[in-house]
């Protein structure tokens, strides 16, 4: 019986390991946040955030999983950033309490709080949205998630694309409604690396 | 009708200016035609959409404390009798009040960094209000010194990066200029007293210090801004509220002229500043 007993734990080891939420980091370096508003009614402007991090975890058994992101709102870029002899440029207006307010709120985070699944993959993450100080609920949908050796290094990683929309005078960015669009358009890239 | 509204310069100017225009002329023989800067104010709030309870950003704690202290100058005109002390502790107490209103700011800085900005700040408020206070039984300089620190800050932080600190800083100019208006069409002097001169000079102080900490404005931009109370002290013509009120707008307007070119890059580089 003593023998029995050892073997079943012995063979369900591996199965528990298998099944254990698997942690991941944000790959930096391919993981952006972009945006795409409409200015003055006419055309819809895109930008993004160059320096994202965060982890993500996945338990493709029990179909759940996790992400936290964090995002620094002073590495937004609009391609606009060189000044010449303009008072500013499309960048530093962005960063200014205006928009972005970045003196004073450095950081947008994302936190989730559930992560549905379609077959394999998530499909969409339900979650916490904090952006200038303000918290709101906010859902992801994944368009595309992939989980695969990396080619070169052959370590795990996961990764793909979600998407989603808010209001930002919701969050206290006013500025320049109507005629710069209230509604902001989200996605995000992201690429994670197996702890 | 909604798209002249939701037109920058109405927001922050003509409507501003309308509504204090009204306010002044409807309480002028009150003596609460000091309520202007507020009426001005409160409605480019309304129509910016800024504000917010509780305060989050220092913006929003900006225009909390600019709204409510009309009535602690209703309050000084009504009750006290202010002694010569008033000033500098009430410029003490709401430039201590920045600390609150900058601090999600101030803590991210360096110690040293945010010791520098922080004692700026709290100098730049408490020496405004209390200059501006000090104009509160020369309802003319008053006005005028409002009037052009209001408009120089606004034009200061549009060229240094904020539209919202801008507008707002306008609308407390237009404000100003609204009262000063009355007293050019009356042909005499309204009381500025606690209630103008306290809305002014808090709500200029607070708007230039946020400008400077959570945008762009150069703190030698800032510095010069300070100097407008002090320019309407210069000698003024001995009658005609008419001339008077040119003259002392004049001579705070040079000084706004010359922060707002302080603010300009061009400017910036030939001094190599």
């Amino acid at each position: 019986m003593k023998k029995f007993a050892l073997g079943a734990i012995a063979l369900a080891l591996p199965l528990a390991a298998a099944a254990a939420p698997e942690s991941y980091t944000i790959d930096p370096n391919h993981t952006y946040a972009y945006f795409e508003v409409e200015h003055l009614g006419v055309s819809l402007q895109r930008g993004r955030f160059e320096r994202t991090s965060g982890k993500f975890t996945l338990d493709h058994a029990a179909k759940s999983g996790s992400v936290e992101l964090s995002v620094e709102t002073a590495s937004v870029s609009s391609g606009d950033n060189v000044k010449g002899n303009r008072p500013r440029t499309l960048d530093d207006h962005l960063k200014t309490a205006d928009f972005f307010n970045v003196a004073e709120f450095p950081r947008m985070s994302f936190k989730s709080t559930g992560v549905k699944f379609a077959g394999d993959n998530p499909s969409e993450i339900a979650g916490q949205l904090t952006l200038l100080g303000v918290t709101k609920p906010f859902t992801l949908k994944v368009d595309r998630w992939v989980c695969k050796d990396n080619p070169m290094s052959k370590k795990p990683m996961c990764g793909g694309n979600a998407s989603a929309s808010l209001k930002r005078t919701e969050f206290g960015m006013k500025y320049g409604v109507p005629a710069i669009g209230d509604e902001v358009r989200l996605w995000v890239s992201i690429e994670g690396y197996r702890d | 009708m909604q798209e002249l509204l939701n037109n920058p310069a109405v927001q922050g100017g003509l409507a501003p200016f309308a509504a204090a225009l009204a306010v002044a002329f409807a309480l002028f023989s009150f003596r609460l035609a000091g309520l202007a800067v507020a009426a001005a104010l409160g409605t480019a709030v309304y129509l910016i959409g800024g504000f917010a309870f509780p305060p989050v950003s220092a913006q929003q704690k900006i225009l909390l404390i600019s709204l409510a202290v009309p009535v602690l100058g209703v309050i000084v005109d009504l009750a006290f009798k202010p002694t010569r002390a008033a000033g500098p502790v009430l410029g003490l107490v709401f430039g201590l009040l920045v600390l609150w209103v900058g601090w999600n700011v101030l803590r991210q800085k360096e110690a040293a960094a945010a010791f520098a900005a922080g004692a700026g700040v709290v100098a730049l408020v408490a020496w405004l209000t209390a200059a501006c206070f000090a104009l509160r039984d020369d309802p003319v300089r008053a006005g005028a010194a409002a009037l052009t620190l209001g408009l120089g800050i606004g034009v200061s932080a549009l060229l240094s990066a904020s539209g919202s600190y801008a507008q707002y800083a306008a609308s407390a100019g237009a404000g100003a200029g609204a009262f000063l208006l009355v007293q050019m069409l009356l042909g005499r002097t309204i009381q500025a007293g606690a209630t103008f001169a306290l809305s002014a000079g808090v709500a200029c102080g607070l708007l230039a210090a946020g400008a400077s900490l959570g945008s762009q404005l150069p703190w030698y931009a800032a510095a010069a801004l300070a100097l407008v109370p002090v320019a309407t002290l210069l000698p003024l013509p001995r009658s005609g509220v008419w001339l008077q009120a040119i003259v002392a707008s004049a001579y705070g307007g040079i000084v706004g002229a010359a922060a707002c070119l302080l603010s300009w890059p061009v400017v910036q580089q030939r001094l190599g500043l």
